[in-house]
């Protein structure tokens, strides 16, 4: 029973980790706060859903969501960031929650209207209902399809961020914008790639929970922010690799914790947890410690 | 002019109840502490206010100063913790902190009433008693600005590490300021919840925080009109776009993400600004023309 629910944990956790990354990447290299990932998460699940109304496959579907929501982000960042980036750190710090703020409600009031307010479903026959057993354990195809898309995408911006020339630019302007532009590095093009990458992760994190929960609608987003700051914080503001392990840890405590306590108390707990972390390793499991909480502005 | 105040009454109580808000918002972030904390502070200050007279018959007026008192001390209580983070990280924490308020008093049912809420709160906040919470909320927050504690906060929030060399007492001042605000934004609980019969937890959450936060950016963080005027034009824009009205929240998220865009100091700071050098450069014309008249 405890081994189903840490299974069942590890998957949700996967999906945490997707939606996670892109928040902490763009945290880590711009020092912004995107708390319009949410609305880019809610795009992935519209932008499949109707294709899959429309009669296209699935995969496309999740093809299409991944590279609108990318492209979302992309222009979140030329509307909502880009003037405010030239404006000087302290105006950027705060001016920015307002405008991704904003860039949210909007994304949100476009997808309301859209929607008709209601709550949607992928049609029934979308994703076949297929249980395999192992050992006991239940899995469903969906499952295995959700942590094998999660651990594909994670693989694939490690890779691309560590290995290639491209993560190296990425890296490079996230250390230090000025040195990296004298070197020639475009900086605007690390952060059109940084945002499309963000926002796809987003959005295939999107797909995975529409499918997943089978019910779509304008504020699902919102849910997923909040969880968001829990796992960036939990792994580190900025860091990757400790996204990836917090999202793994905060599923199997959330599926524990709905298990076993009253579940009520399921965000209590979570969101203490959150204070607790920031206030005795605020740099998270895998964060350096100068990565910017005891930082002065 | 009577007809005109009654259509917009609703409107204007908004405005006054949350203009207070968002000077209690202001009054922390200028002390450099960027606290979101204050939605969970005014959920306090409503939840004890509204409970002590509905269960326990206490008169309005004592539990709302109650509220304040409580509003205060958690915020003191949150700010020993705090101290020890900046930034981002503040917010966040805060934020959590936000969650836990609202998540408990969704699970408590039997003393908040749950997901509900409490209903039947007897409604004795006029527009009236709104005008002069906020007139002396406004006094107390340009009083404060008038003192050594002002002086304290201005210089913590423009370069912490500069006040501390001075002997400024970055966590003693940030404490004062955060206590302050708290105990403004728990009576304004109160306020709220004499003012609209009901509260339940979900009014007090992340839009809560957000409403607030844009206010005060929006309008400006340096003086203390930025935040009223903020409110002002956040709660008065999508109202003159009244043929848009369907369109409500598009219209406001664009209004933040332009404003902001293009006057990132705010709608009043940048507004001071802009008069200040017109005023410069008139003088700088006066003198020139002064020292061409003399030069023959």
């Amino acid at each position: 029973m405890i081994i189903q629910q840490l299974l069942n944990g590890l998957i949700v956790g996967g999906v945490y980790a997707l939606f996670a990354i892109g928040f902490t990447l763009v945290f880590g290299i711009h020092q912004v706060l995107n708390l319009a990932h949410g609305a880019v998460f809610m795009t992935g699940a519209f932008i499949a859903l109707y294709s899959v109304l429309g009669g296209w496959p699935l995969w496309a579907g999740f093809l299409l969501a991944m590279l609108g929501s990318g492209l979302l982000s992309v222009l979140i960042e030329f509307g909502a960031f880009r003037k405010l980036r030239k404006s000087g750190p302290l105006e950027l710090e705060f001016g920015a929650i307002i405008t991704s703020i904003g860039a949210g409600l909007a994304i949100m009031a476009v997808a309301q209207k859209i929607s008709n307010t209601q709550i949607m479903r992928f049609p029934f026959e979308t994703m076949p209902v297929v249980i395999f057993e192992f050992f006991g354990l239940r899995v469903s195809a969906l499952q295995l399809i959700m942590a094998a898309c999660a651990a594909i995408l994670v693989v694939g911006i490690t890779a691309y961020l560590y290995r290639t020339a491209f993560g190296r630019q990425v890296r490079a302007v996230a250390g230090n914008e000025r040195a990296a532009t004298l070197v020639g590095v475009n900086p605007n093009f690390v952060y059109f790639q940084t945002f499309f990458m963000s926002g796809a992760l987003a959005g295939a994190a999107g797909v995975l929970v529409g499918l997943a929960f089978n019910s779509i609608h304008f504020v699902m987003g919102e849910p997923y922010l909040l969880r968001g700051f829990v796992v960036v914080i939990l792994g580190g503001l900025g860091s990757i690799p400790g996204a990836l392990l917090a999202g793994l840890l905060l599923g199997m405590m959330q599926t524990l914790t709905v298990a076993f306590l009253p579940s009520g108390l399921t965000d209590t707990i979570i969101f203490s947890l959150l204070f607790l972390i920031l206030l005795f390793r605020p740099h998270g499991l895998l964060g350096k410690p100068e990565a910017g909480a005891m930082r002065g502005r | 002019m009577l007809q005109l105040f009654i259509a917009y009454q609703p409107l204007i109580d908004l405005f006054l109840l949350h203009s207070g808000l968002a000077l209690a918002q202001y009054l922390v972030l200028r002390a450099g502490v960027f606290s979101v904390a204050n939605a969970g502070l005014t959920a306090i200050g409503a939840y004890l206010a509204a409970g002590l007279t509905l269960k326990a018959g206490w008169p309005p007026a004592l539990t709302m100063v109650l509220g304040a008192v409580a509003g205060m001390l958690v915020s003191m209580l949150l700010s020993l913790p705090l101290a020890r983070l900046r930034g981002v990280y503040q917010a966040i924490a805060t934020l959590a902190f936000v969650q836990v308020v609202l998540s408990l008093n969704v699970y408590s049912e039997s003393l908040t009433g749950g997901a509900m809420g409490m209903n039947g709160i007897p409604k004795v906040v006029s527009t009236w008693t709104l005008l002069i919470a906020l007139a002396g909320t406004l006094y107390i927050v340009w009083a404060i600005n008038q003192t050594r504690l002002g002086r304290a906060f201005d210089a913590i929030r423009q370069d912490e590490t500069v006040a501390a060399s001075l002997g400024t007492s970055v966590r003693y001042y940030q404490t004062v300021a955060f206590a302050l605000s708290g105990g403004i934004a728990g009576f304004y609980g109160g306020l709220e919840a004499f003012h609209s019969y009901s509260i339940e937890p979900s009014r007090f959450g992340f839009e809560f925080v957000v409403a607030i936060l844009s206010y005060v950016v929006l309008g400006g963080r340096r003086s203390i009109w930025g935040p009223v005027v903020g409110t002002a034009v956040l709660l008065a824009l999508p109202e003159l776009a009244r043929p848009l009205a369907e369109y409500r929240t598009l219209v406001y998220g664009l209004i933040m993400v332009l404003v902001m865009g293009y006057l990132p100091r705010g709608v009043y700071d940048t507004f001071v600004e802009y008069l200040y050098r017109r005023r410069i450069a008139r003088m700088d014309r006066a003198a020139m023309a002064q020292s061409q008249g003399d030069a023959p």
